[in-house]
Protein backbone atom coordinates (compact mmCIF):
# COMPACT_ATOMS: atom_id res chain seq x y z
CA UNK A 1 0.00 0.00 0.00
CA UNK A 2 1.13 3.55 -0.69
CA UNK A 3 0.18 6.15 1.89
CA UNK A 4 0.62 9.92 1.92
CA UNK A 5 0.63 11.96 5.12
CA UNK A 6 -0.57 15.53 4.53
CA UNK A 7 0.41 18.21 7.02
CA UNK A 8 0.83 21.99 7.10
CA UNK A 9 4.52 21.90 8.18
CA UNK A 10 7.05 19.11 8.44
CA UNK A 11 10.62 18.91 9.66
CA UNK A 12 12.89 17.78 12.47
CA UNK A 13 13.15 21.34 13.74
CA UNK A 14 9.39 21.90 13.94
CA UNK A 15 8.02 21.54 17.45
CA UNK A 16 4.23 21.76 17.04
CA UNK A 17 2.25 18.90 18.61
CA UNK A 18 0.30 17.86 15.49
CA UNK A 19 3.43 18.13 13.33
CA UNK A 20 5.37 15.93 15.75
CA UNK A 21 2.54 13.40 15.88
CA UNK A 22 2.46 13.29 12.06
CA UNK A 23 6.22 12.86 11.74
CA UNK A 24 6.43 10.11 14.35
CA UNK A 25 3.45 8.25 12.87
CA UNK A 26 4.82 8.53 9.31
CA UNK A 27 8.20 7.20 10.43
CA UNK A 28 6.48 4.27 12.17
CA UNK A 29 4.18 3.44 9.26
CA UNK A 30 7.23 3.18 6.97
CA UNK A 31 7.71 -0.35 8.35
CA UNK A 32 4.43 -1.50 6.82
CA UNK A 33 3.72 0.73 3.83
CA UNK A 34 5.30 2.84 1.13
CA UNK A 35 5.04 6.16 3.00
CA UNK A 36 5.39 9.74 1.80
CA UNK A 37 4.70 13.16 3.24
CA UNK A 38 3.01 15.99 1.32
CA UNK A 39 3.58 19.34 2.97
CA UNK A 40 4.44 23.00 2.46
CA UNK A 41 7.72 24.90 2.37
CA UNK A 42 6.68 26.85 5.48
CA UNK A 43 8.43 26.77 8.83
CA UNK A 44 6.76 29.61 10.72
CA UNK A 45 3.15 28.89 11.67
CA UNK A 46 2.22 32.57 12.04
CA UNK A 47 3.06 33.78 8.52
CA UNK A 48 3.61 30.48 6.63
CA UNK A 49 6.44 32.14 4.70
CA UNK A 50 8.35 29.73 2.41
CA UNK A 51 11.46 28.61 4.27
CA UNK A 52 12.55 25.23 2.92
CA UNK A 53 14.18 25.43 -0.53
CA UNK A 54 14.02 21.85 -1.83
CA UNK A 55 10.93 20.44 -3.50
CA UNK A 56 11.78 16.98 -2.23
CA UNK A 57 13.91 15.64 0.60
CA UNK A 58 14.21 12.52 2.72
CA UNK A 59 13.79 12.93 6.48
CA UNK A 60 14.52 9.87 8.64
CA UNK A 61 13.85 7.64 5.63
CA UNK A 62 10.52 9.25 4.65
CA UNK A 63 10.20 11.02 1.28
CA UNK A 64 8.89 14.56 1.83
CA UNK A 65 7.36 16.51 -1.08
CA UNK A 66 7.14 20.23 -0.41
CA UNK A 67 4.82 22.69 -2.15
CA UNK A 68 5.20 26.48 -2.07
CA UNK A 69 2.86 28.75 -0.10
CA UNK A 70 1.51 31.20 -2.70
CA UNK A 71 0.57 33.93 -0.22
CA UNK A 72 1.91 34.32 3.33
CA UNK A 73 -0.58 34.95 6.12
CA UNK A 74 -1.19 38.50 7.29
CA UNK A 75 -1.68 37.97 11.05
CA UNK A 76 -3.51 41.27 11.60
CA UNK A 77 -5.99 40.75 8.77
CA UNK A 78 -6.52 37.15 9.78
CA UNK A 79 -7.09 38.09 13.44
CA UNK A 80 -9.64 40.76 12.51
CA UNK A 81 -11.53 38.41 10.22
CA UNK A 82 -11.57 35.67 12.86
CA UNK A 83 -12.83 38.08 15.54
CA UNK A 84 -15.56 39.23 13.17
CA UNK A 85 -16.63 35.67 12.35
CA UNK A 86 -16.73 34.62 15.98
CA UNK A 87 -18.81 37.56 17.12
CA UNK A 88 -21.15 38.23 14.17
CA UNK A 89 -23.62 36.42 12.06
CA UNK A 90 -21.83 35.63 8.81
CA UNK A 91 -22.00 33.70 5.56
CA UNK A 92 -20.29 30.53 4.45
CA UNK A 93 -18.39 32.55 1.85
CA UNK A 94 -16.81 34.57 4.65
CA UNK A 95 -15.84 31.35 6.38
CA UNK A 96 -14.17 30.15 3.19
CA UNK A 97 -12.31 33.45 3.02
CA UNK A 98 -11.23 32.80 6.62
CA UNK A 99 -9.90 29.40 5.50
CA UNK A 100 -7.83 31.10 2.76
CA UNK A 101 -6.51 33.58 5.32
CA UNK A 102 -5.80 30.79 7.79
CA UNK A 103 -3.66 29.02 5.16
CA UNK A 104 -1.12 27.83 4.44
CA UNK A 105 -2.35 28.60 0.94
CA UNK A 106 -0.93 25.75 -1.17
CA UNK A 107 -3.13 25.16 -4.23
CA UNK A 108 -0.32 23.17 -5.87
CA UNK A 109 -0.52 20.61 -3.07
CA UNK A 110 -4.26 20.15 -3.63
CA UNK A 111 -3.68 19.95 -7.39
CA UNK A 112 -1.02 17.29 -6.83
CA UNK A 113 -3.44 15.24 -4.71
CA UNK A 114 -6.12 15.59 -7.39
CA UNK A 115 -3.83 14.50 -10.22
CA UNK A 116 -2.19 11.67 -8.29
CA UNK A 117 -5.19 10.26 -6.47
CA UNK A 118 -4.80 6.89 -8.17
CA UNK A 119 -1.13 6.60 -7.17
CA UNK A 120 -1.96 6.45 -3.44
CA UNK A 121 -4.19 4.10 -1.48
CA UNK A 122 -4.83 6.49 1.39
CA UNK A 123 -4.14 10.09 2.34
CA UNK A 124 -3.83 10.80 6.08
CA UNK A 125 -4.64 14.45 6.79
CA UNK A 126 -3.48 16.05 10.05
CA UNK A 127 -5.14 19.11 11.71
CA UNK A 128 -8.64 19.81 10.42
CA UNK A 129 -8.36 23.60 10.57
CA UNK A 130 -5.73 24.20 7.91
CA UNK A 131 -6.11 24.67 4.17
CA UNK A 132 -4.32 21.44 3.08
CA UNK A 133 -6.59 19.25 5.23
CA UNK A 134 -9.82 21.12 4.50
CA UNK A 135 -9.46 21.08 0.71
CA UNK A 136 -7.52 17.81 0.66
CA UNK A 137 -10.29 15.83 2.36
CA UNK A 138 -12.80 17.40 -0.05
CA UNK A 139 -10.63 16.45 -3.04
CA UNK A 140 -10.22 12.77 -2.14
CA UNK A 141 -12.91 11.97 0.46
CA UNK A 142 -13.00 8.28 -0.43
CA UNK A 143 -9.30 7.83 0.27
CA UNK A 144 -8.88 10.17 3.20
CA UNK A 145 -8.25 9.49 6.86
CA UNK A 146 -8.49 12.56 9.07
CA UNK A 147 -6.56 13.12 12.29
CA UNK A 148 -8.37 16.28 13.42
CA UNK A 149 -6.18 17.23 16.45
CA UNK A 150 -9.13 19.42 17.46
CA UNK A 151 -9.23 21.44 20.65
CA UNK A 152 -12.31 22.97 22.18
CA UNK A 153 -11.76 26.34 20.56
CA UNK A 154 -14.53 28.40 18.95
CA UNK A 155 -13.51 27.99 15.29
CA UNK A 156 -14.64 24.38 15.38
CA UNK A 157 -18.18 25.79 15.41
CA UNK A 158 -17.78 27.32 11.92
CA UNK A 159 -20.28 25.87 9.46
CA UNK A 160 -17.65 24.84 6.90
CA UNK A 161 -16.31 22.26 9.33
CA UNK A 162 -19.61 20.53 10.10
CA UNK A 163 -19.71 18.38 7.01
CA UNK A 164 -15.91 18.08 6.82
CA UNK A 165 -16.04 15.55 9.65
CA UNK A 166 -18.66 13.53 7.75
CA UNK A 167 -16.57 13.21 4.58
CA UNK A 168 -13.47 11.09 5.30
CA UNK A 169 -13.36 7.31 5.15
CA UNK A 170 -12.08 7.18 8.72
CA UNK A 171 -11.03 9.42 11.60
CA UNK A 172 -8.29 8.94 14.18
CA UNK A 173 -8.99 11.00 17.29
CA UNK A 174 -6.44 11.92 19.92
CA UNK A 175 -8.74 11.54 22.89
CA UNK A 176 -12.18 10.38 23.94
CA UNK A 177 -13.16 14.00 24.63
CA UNK A 178 -12.16 15.06 21.12
CA UNK A 179 -14.29 12.29 19.64
CA UNK A 180 -17.29 13.27 21.78
CA UNK A 181 -16.95 16.92 20.79
CA UNK A 182 -16.72 16.20 17.05
CA UNK A 183 -19.55 13.66 17.21
CA UNK A 184 -21.71 16.29 18.89
CA UNK A 185 -20.84 18.95 16.32
CA UNK A 186 -21.19 16.93 13.14
CA UNK A 187 -23.16 13.79 14.04
CA UNK A 188 -20.51 11.64 12.33
CA UNK A 189 -20.77 8.58 14.57
CA UNK A 190 -21.15 6.36 11.49
CA UNK A 191 -17.62 7.14 10.24
CA UNK A 192 -15.15 4.39 11.29
CA UNK A 193 -12.85 5.79 13.95
CA UNK A 194 -10.43 5.02 16.73
CA UNK A 195 -8.68 6.93 19.49
CA UNK A 196 -5.00 6.79 18.59
CA UNK A 197 -2.44 9.56 19.25
CA UNK A 198 1.25 8.69 19.65
CA UNK A 199 3.53 6.27 21.39
CA UNK A 200 5.83 7.65 24.07
CA UNK A 201 9.47 6.65 23.98
CA UNK A 202 11.83 7.56 26.77
CA UNK A 203 15.56 7.93 26.12
CA UNK A 204 17.85 5.22 27.55
CA UNK A 205 19.53 7.55 30.02
CA UNK A 206 18.30 10.60 31.87
CA UNK A 207 18.67 11.86 35.41
CA UNK A 208 16.85 14.42 37.46
CA UNK A 209 19.91 14.93 39.65
CA UNK A 210 22.16 15.61 36.65
CA UNK A 211 19.59 18.11 35.37
CA UNK A 212 19.59 19.94 38.72
CA UNK A 213 23.37 20.10 38.68
CA UNK A 214 23.54 21.23 35.06
CA UNK A 215 21.13 24.10 35.58
CA UNK A 216 22.10 24.76 39.23
CA UNK A 217 18.63 24.19 40.57
CA UNK A 218 18.22 23.92 44.30
CA UNK A 219 15.11 22.92 46.17
CA UNK A 220 11.84 21.62 44.79
CA UNK A 221 10.53 22.81 41.45
CA UNK A 222 7.44 22.44 39.32
CA UNK A 223 7.93 22.26 35.59
CA UNK A 224 6.24 23.76 32.56
CA UNK A 225 7.33 22.40 29.17
CA UNK A 226 6.30 23.83 25.83
CA UNK A 227 5.78 27.19 24.18
CA UNK A 228 5.51 29.97 26.77
CA UNK A 229 2.43 31.62 25.35
CA UNK A 230 -0.69 33.34 26.66
CA UNK A 231 -2.75 30.99 24.50
CA UNK A 232 -1.22 28.12 26.44
CA UNK A 233 -2.43 29.57 29.75
CA UNK A 234 1.01 30.78 30.86
CA UNK A 235 -0.15 34.26 31.95
CA UNK A 236 -2.64 32.65 34.34
CA UNK A 237 0.03 30.21 35.52
CA UNK A 238 2.42 33.07 36.39
CA UNK A 239 -0.32 34.91 38.24
CA UNK A 240 -1.36 31.80 40.22
CA UNK A 241 2.24 30.84 41.00
CA UNK A 242 3.28 34.31 42.18
CA UNK A 243 0.17 34.57 44.37
CA UNK A 244 0.91 31.11 45.77
CA UNK A 245 4.48 32.13 46.58
CA UNK A 246 3.27 35.34 48.21
CA UNK A 247 0.81 33.47 50.40
CA UNK A 248 2.91 30.44 51.31
CA UNK A 249 6.48 31.85 51.12
CA UNK A 250 7.72 28.41 50.03
CA UNK A 251 11.08 27.72 48.40
CA UNK A 252 9.32 26.25 45.37
CA UNK A 253 10.54 27.25 41.90
CA UNK A 254 8.67 27.33 38.62
CA UNK A 255 10.98 26.08 35.86
CA UNK A 256 10.02 26.79 32.25
CA UNK A 257 11.55 25.22 29.15
CA UNK A 258 10.65 25.83 25.52
CA UNK A 259 10.35 28.72 23.11
CA UNK A 260 8.66 31.91 24.25
CA UNK A 261 6.27 34.38 22.65
CA UNK A 262 5.35 36.35 25.77
CA UNK A 263 7.08 38.29 28.50
CA UNK A 264 8.10 36.14 31.47
CA UNK A 265 7.83 37.96 34.84
CA UNK A 266 11.14 38.82 36.50
CA UNK A 267 11.00 36.90 39.76
CA UNK A 268 13.69 34.88 41.53
CA UNK A 269 11.36 31.87 41.76
CA UNK A 270 10.59 31.75 38.03
CA UNK A 271 13.43 30.20 36.05
CA UNK A 272 13.36 30.14 32.26
CA UNK A 273 15.78 27.74 30.60
CA UNK A 274 14.94 28.27 26.92
CA UNK A 275 14.89 25.34 24.52
CA UNK A 276 16.26 22.09 25.97
CA UNK A 277 17.08 18.79 24.22
CA UNK A 278 15.20 15.47 24.47
CA UNK A 279 17.44 13.99 27.18
CA UNK A 280 17.31 17.15 29.26
CA UNK A 281 13.55 17.23 28.86
CA UNK A 282 13.11 13.79 30.43
CA UNK A 283 15.70 14.62 33.10
CA UNK A 284 13.77 17.79 33.92
CA UNK A 285 10.56 15.78 34.17
CA UNK A 286 12.15 13.23 36.45
CA UNK A 287 13.59 15.88 38.73
CA UNK A 288 10.37 17.88 38.99
CA UNK A 289 7.86 17.56 41.79
CA UNK A 290 5.17 17.71 39.13
CA UNK A 291 4.43 18.95 35.63
CA UNK A 292 2.00 21.84 35.43
CA UNK A 293 -0.21 22.11 32.32
CA UNK A 294 -2.13 25.41 32.34
CA UNK A 295 -3.38 25.21 28.74
CA UNK A 296 -7.10 25.24 27.95
CA UNK A 297 -6.69 24.26 24.31
CA UNK A 298 -5.19 20.79 24.06
CA UNK A 299 -6.25 17.86 21.95
CA UNK A 300 -3.70 15.50 23.49
CA UNK A 301 -0.68 17.08 25.27
CA UNK A 302 2.26 14.79 24.49
CA UNK A 303 4.28 16.36 27.28
CA UNK A 304 1.69 15.21 29.84
CA UNK A 305 2.10 11.66 28.60
CA UNK A 306 5.90 12.04 28.76
CA UNK A 307 5.63 13.17 32.38
CA UNK A 308 3.57 10.12 33.22
CA UNK A 309 6.00 7.90 31.29
CA UNK A 310 8.73 8.84 33.78
CA UNK A 311 6.39 8.65 36.77
CA UNK A 312 5.88 12.37 37.38
CA UNK A 313 2.39 13.51 38.40
CA UNK A 314 0.57 16.32 36.61
CA UNK A 315 -1.34 19.38 37.75
CA UNK A 316 -3.61 20.37 34.85
CA UNK A 317 -6.11 23.05 33.99
CA UNK A 318 -9.57 21.54 34.45
CA UNK A 319 -11.04 23.93 31.90
CA UNK A 320 -9.37 21.75 29.26
CA UNK A 321 -11.68 18.74 29.23
CA UNK A 322 -9.05 16.55 27.52
CA UNK A 323 -6.49 17.11 30.30
CA UNK A 324 -9.13 16.65 33.00
CA UNK A 325 -10.35 13.48 31.32
CA UNK A 326 -6.81 12.14 31.01
CA UNK A 327 -6.16 12.84 34.72
CA UNK A 328 -9.35 11.02 35.71
CA UNK A 329 -8.74 8.06 33.40
CA UNK A 330 -5.11 7.65 34.41
CA UNK A 331 -5.54 8.64 38.07
CA UNK A 332 -2.20 10.31 37.45
CA UNK A 333 -2.81 13.96 38.26
CA UNK A 334 -4.93 16.63 39.88
CA UNK A 335 -6.55 19.62 38.21
CA UNK A 336 -7.76 23.13 39.02
CA UNK A 337 -10.30 25.62 37.73
CA UNK A 338 -9.28 28.71 39.70
CA UNK A 339 -6.57 30.01 41.97
CA UNK A 340 -7.97 28.54 45.18
CA UNK A 341 -8.13 25.07 43.67
CA UNK A 342 -4.64 25.57 42.21
CA UNK A 343 -3.34 26.48 45.66
CA UNK A 344 -5.04 23.55 47.41
CA UNK A 345 -4.07 20.96 44.79
CA UNK A 346 -0.47 22.20 44.59
CA UNK A 347 -0.14 22.32 48.38
CA UNK A 348 -1.51 18.82 48.71
CA UNK A 349 0.86 17.48 46.07
CA UNK A 350 3.90 19.25 47.50
CA UNK A 351 3.11 18.10 51.00
CA UNK A 352 2.68 14.43 50.25
CA UNK A 353 5.53 12.47 48.65
CA UNK A 354 3.32 9.41 48.80
CA UNK A 355 0.54 11.05 46.82
CA UNK A 356 2.96 12.26 44.15
CA UNK A 357 4.50 8.81 43.92
CA UNK A 358 1.13 7.06 43.70
CA UNK A 359 -0.14 9.46 41.02
CA UNK A 360 3.13 9.12 39.09
CA UNK A 361 2.91 5.31 39.20
CA UNK A 362 -0.70 5.40 38.00
CA UNK A 363 0.33 7.70 35.15
CA UNK A 364 3.16 5.36 34.20
CA UNK A 365 0.81 2.36 34.07
CA UNK A 366 -1.71 4.33 32.00
CA UNK A 367 0.98 5.35 29.56
CA UNK A 368 2.24 1.78 29.15
CA UNK A 369 -1.28 0.49 28.60
CA UNK A 370 -2.31 3.08 26.01
CA UNK A 371 0.58 5.03 24.55
CA UNK A 372 3.28 2.67 23.30
CA UNK A 373 4.06 2.50 19.60
CA UNK A 374 3.07 -1.18 19.42
CA UNK A 375 -0.44 -0.25 20.51
CA UNK A 376 -0.71 2.80 18.24
CA UNK A 377 0.63 0.91 15.21
CA UNK A 378 -1.88 -1.89 15.82
CA UNK A 379 -4.68 0.65 15.91
CA UNK A 380 -3.68 2.13 12.55
CA UNK A 381 -3.21 -1.32 10.99
CA UNK A 382 -6.57 -2.49 12.25
CA UNK A 383 -8.20 0.65 10.82
CA UNK A 384 -6.60 0.04 7.42
CA UNK A 385 -7.78 -3.59 7.57
CA UNK A 386 -11.36 -2.47 8.27
CA UNK A 387 -11.25 0.00 5.38
CA UNK A 388 -9.82 -2.58 2.98
CA UNK A 389 -12.50 -5.10 4.00
CA UNK A 390 -15.28 -2.59 3.44
CA UNK A 391 -13.70 -1.65 0.09
CA UNK A 392 -13.77 -5.32 -1.02
CA UNK A 393 -17.33 -5.88 0.14
CA UNK B 1 -6.17 -0.17 52.57
CA UNK B 2 -4.48 2.49 54.62
CA UNK B 3 -6.34 5.76 54.61
CA UNK B 4 -4.19 8.66 55.72
CA UNK B 5 -4.94 12.23 56.43
CA UNK B 6 -3.11 15.07 54.77
CA UNK B 7 -3.96 18.68 55.28
CA UNK B 8 -3.08 21.25 52.64
CA UNK B 9 -1.86 24.56 54.07
CA UNK B 10 -4.83 26.45 52.64
CA UNK B 11 -6.83 25.63 55.78
CA UNK B 12 -6.93 23.07 58.54
CA UNK B 13 -9.54 20.69 57.18
CA UNK B 14 -7.97 17.32 56.35
CA UNK B 15 -8.33 15.55 53.00
CA UNK B 16 -8.56 11.81 53.33
CA UNK B 17 -6.50 9.91 50.78
CA UNK B 18 -6.49 6.17 50.31
CA UNK B 19 -2.97 5.74 48.93
CA UNK B 20 -3.51 2.11 47.95
CA UNK B 21 -6.44 3.02 45.78
CA UNK B 22 -6.03 6.60 44.62
CA UNK B 23 -9.25 8.21 43.42
CA UNK B 24 -8.51 11.56 41.75
CA UNK B 25 -12.22 12.34 41.45
CA UNK B 26 -12.72 12.05 45.22
CA UNK B 27 -9.59 14.08 45.98
CA UNK B 28 -10.81 16.83 43.67
CA UNK B 29 -14.25 16.79 45.29
CA UNK B 30 -12.59 17.17 48.69
CA UNK B 31 -10.46 20.07 47.41
CA UNK B 32 -13.50 21.77 45.91
CA UNK B 33 -15.51 21.45 49.13
CA UNK B 34 -12.54 22.81 51.13
CA UNK B 35 -12.32 25.79 48.80
CA UNK B 36 -16.08 26.35 49.02
CA UNK B 37 -15.98 26.27 52.84
CA UNK B 38 -13.06 28.69 52.88
CA UNK B 39 -14.82 31.12 50.57
CA UNK B 40 -17.95 30.91 52.72
CA UNK B 41 -15.98 31.56 55.92
CA UNK B 42 -14.16 34.55 54.41
CA UNK B 43 -17.45 36.04 53.27
CA UNK B 44 -18.96 35.64 56.76
CA UNK B 45 -15.90 37.28 58.33
CA UNK B 46 -16.06 40.21 55.94
CA UNK B 47 -19.71 40.74 56.72
CA UNK B 48 -19.05 40.64 60.47
CA UNK B 49 -16.13 43.04 60.20
CA UNK B 50 -18.04 45.52 58.03
CA UNK B 51 -18.84 48.95 59.57
CA UNK B 52 -21.77 48.92 62.05
CA UNK B 53 -25.00 49.01 60.19
CA UNK B 54 -27.51 48.22 62.94
CA UNK B 55 -27.85 48.90 66.64
CA UNK B 56 -26.78 46.11 68.99
CA UNK B 57 -23.60 45.22 67.04
CA UNK B 58 -20.15 45.79 68.65
CA UNK B 59 -19.68 48.70 66.29
CA UNK B 60 -22.94 50.22 67.50
CA UNK B 61 -21.86 49.79 71.16
CA UNK B 62 -18.54 51.44 70.39
CA UNK B 63 -20.35 54.31 68.72
CA UNK B 64 -22.46 54.69 71.87
CA UNK B 65 -19.38 55.02 74.10
CA UNK B 66 -17.83 57.49 71.71
CA UNK B 67 -21.03 59.47 71.70
CA UNK B 68 -20.77 59.81 75.45
CA UNK B 69 -17.25 61.22 75.05
CA UNK B 70 -17.65 63.33 71.99
CA UNK B 71 -21.18 64.55 72.62
CA UNK B 72 -22.77 66.31 69.73
CA UNK B 73 -20.42 65.06 67.00
CA UNK B 74 -21.04 61.45 67.92
CA UNK B 75 -24.74 62.14 68.14
CA UNK B 76 -24.63 63.21 64.54
CA UNK B 77 -22.81 60.01 63.65
CA UNK B 78 -25.45 57.94 65.40
CA UNK B 79 -28.16 59.81 63.58
CA UNK B 80 -26.40 59.18 60.27
CA UNK B 81 -26.03 55.48 61.07
CA UNK B 82 -29.70 55.28 61.97
CA UNK B 83 -30.62 56.95 58.70
CA UNK B 84 -28.35 54.55 56.81
CA UNK B 85 -29.66 51.44 58.58
CA UNK B 86 -32.39 50.69 55.98
CA UNK B 87 -29.63 50.56 53.38
CA UNK B 88 -27.57 48.07 55.40
CA UNK B 89 -28.21 45.08 53.07
CA UNK B 90 -27.17 47.19 50.07
CA UNK B 91 -23.99 48.35 51.83
CA UNK B 92 -23.21 44.75 52.77
CA UNK B 93 -23.63 43.74 49.15
CA UNK B 94 -21.34 46.51 47.94
CA UNK B 95 -18.52 45.68 50.35
CA UNK B 96 -18.63 41.93 49.61
CA UNK B 97 -15.33 40.86 48.07
CA UNK B 98 -15.59 40.10 44.36
CA UNK B 99 -13.03 37.54 43.45
CA UNK B 100 -11.05 37.75 40.28
CA UNK B 101 -12.01 34.18 39.40
CA UNK B 102 -15.69 34.95 39.80
CA UNK B 103 -15.29 38.05 37.66
CA UNK B 104 -13.55 36.05 34.97
CA UNK B 105 -16.20 33.35 35.13
CA UNK B 106 -18.92 35.98 34.85
CA UNK B 107 -17.16 37.57 31.90
CA UNK B 108 -16.78 34.25 30.16
CA UNK B 109 -20.43 33.40 30.92
CA UNK B 110 -21.45 36.78 29.54
CA UNK B 111 -19.55 36.12 26.31
CA UNK B 112 -21.01 32.64 26.10
CA UNK B 113 -24.48 34.07 26.64
CA UNK B 114 -23.96 36.59 23.86
CA UNK B 115 -22.85 33.86 21.51
CA UNK B 116 -25.74 31.64 22.61
CA UNK B 117 -28.19 34.50 21.97
CA UNK B 118 -26.80 34.85 18.47
CA UNK B 119 -27.03 31.09 17.96
CA UNK B 120 -30.60 31.00 19.29
CA UNK B 121 -31.68 33.73 16.85
CA UNK B 122 -29.97 31.77 14.07
CA UNK B 123 -31.77 28.64 15.25
CA UNK B 124 -35.11 30.46 15.10
CA UNK B 125 -34.36 31.59 11.56
CA UNK B 126 -33.43 28.04 10.63
CA UNK B 127 -36.65 26.72 12.20
CA UNK B 128 -38.68 29.26 10.20
CA UNK B 129 -36.85 28.29 7.05
CA UNK B 130 -37.49 24.66 7.87
CA UNK B 131 -41.20 25.29 8.37
CA UNK B 132 -41.40 27.11 5.07
CA UNK B 133 -39.60 24.25 3.37
CA UNK B 134 -41.95 21.76 5.00
CA UNK B 135 -45.00 23.63 3.63
CA UNK B 136 -43.41 23.86 0.22
CA UNK B 137 -42.65 20.14 0.27
CA UNK B 138 -46.28 19.43 1.23
CA UNK B 139 -47.49 21.52 -1.71
CA UNK B 140 -45.12 19.75 -4.03
CA UNK B 141 -46.38 16.43 -2.71
CA UNK B 142 -50.01 17.41 -3.44
CA UNK B 143 -49.02 18.63 -6.87
CA UNK B 144 -47.24 15.39 -7.69
CA UNK B 145 -50.21 13.41 -6.34
CA UNK B 146 -52.64 15.35 -8.56
CA UNK B 147 -50.40 14.94 -11.57
CA UNK B 148 -50.32 11.16 -10.99
CA UNK B 149 -54.15 11.05 -10.72
CA UNK B 150 -54.54 13.09 -13.92
CA UNK B 151 -52.03 10.93 -15.75
CA UNK B 152 -53.92 7.80 -14.66
CA UNK B 153 -57.19 9.28 -15.96
CA UNK B 154 -55.53 10.16 -19.25
CA UNK B 155 -54.14 6.65 -19.54
CA UNK B 156 -57.61 5.15 -19.02
CA UNK B 157 -59.05 7.56 -21.57
CA UNK B 158 -56.32 6.62 -24.02
CA UNK B 159 -57.16 2.92 -23.57
CA UNK B 160 -60.88 3.63 -24.11
CA UNK B 161 -60.12 5.61 -27.26
CA UNK B 162 -57.88 2.82 -28.53
CA UNK B 163 -60.69 0.30 -27.98
CA UNK B 164 -63.16 2.61 -29.73
CA UNK B 165 -60.74 2.96 -32.67
CA UNK B 166 -60.39 -0.81 -32.93
CA UNK B 167 -64.21 -1.20 -32.94
CA UNK B 168 -64.53 1.48 -35.61
CA UNK B 169 -61.88 -0.24 -37.71
CA UNK B 170 -63.86 -3.49 -37.49
CA UNK B 171 -67.10 -1.66 -38.41
CA UNK B 172 -65.31 -0.09 -41.34
CA UNK B 173 -64.08 -3.52 -42.52
CA UNK B 174 -67.61 -4.96 -42.32
CA UNK B 175 -69.00 -1.98 -44.22
CA UNK B 176 -66.31 -2.37 -46.91
CA UNK B 177 -67.17 -6.08 -47.27
CA UNK B 178 -70.86 -5.24 -47.45
CA UNK B 179 -70.18 -2.53 -50.03
CA UNK B 180 -68.27 -5.04 -52.19
CA UNK B 181 -71.06 -7.63 -51.85
CA UNK B 182 -73.68 -5.05 -52.85
CA UNK B 183 -71.59 -3.90 -55.82
CA UNK B 184 -71.37 -7.53 -57.01
CA UNK B 185 -75.17 -7.92 -56.78
CA UNK B 186 -75.77 -4.65 -58.69
CA UNK B 187 -73.42 -5.41 -61.57
CA UNK B 188 -74.63 -9.01 -62.10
Amino acid sequence: MRIAFVIQRYGLDISGGAELECRLTAERMMKYFDTEVLTTKAFDYITWRNHYLDDEEVINGVLVRRFPVVRPRHPGRFGRLQDYLLSHDHTEEEELRWMDEMGPLVPDLIQYIKLNEEAYDYFIFFSFRYYPSYWGVRTVPGKSILVPTAERDPVIGLRIFHDLFRLPRAIVYNSVEEREMINAISGNEHIPSDVGAVGIEIPPSFSGEAFREKYRLEGPYILYLGRVDENKGCAELFSHFLRFQKETRSDLKLVLAGSTVMRIPHHPDIIYLGYIGEEDKFSALEGAELLVMPSIYESLSIVTLEAWAVGTPVLANARCDVLKGQCLRSQGGLFYENYLEFREALSLLLQSDRLRQALGENGKKYCRANYTWDIIEKKYLSLFETLEKSKRS
Amino acid sequence: MSPNNDAAPGNNLPIEIDYDNIDVGRIMEAIKSKVAQEVGRETDETLTESPGTASGTPQAAETDSLSEQAGRRTGMKRLLLRIMSPFAPLIKLVILPVYEEQRQTLLSLHNTNKRLDALVSMLHEEIEKNNRNREYTKLLHHLVHNIVVEMSKLKIEEETLKTKTRLMEKDFEILTKRERALEKEIFK
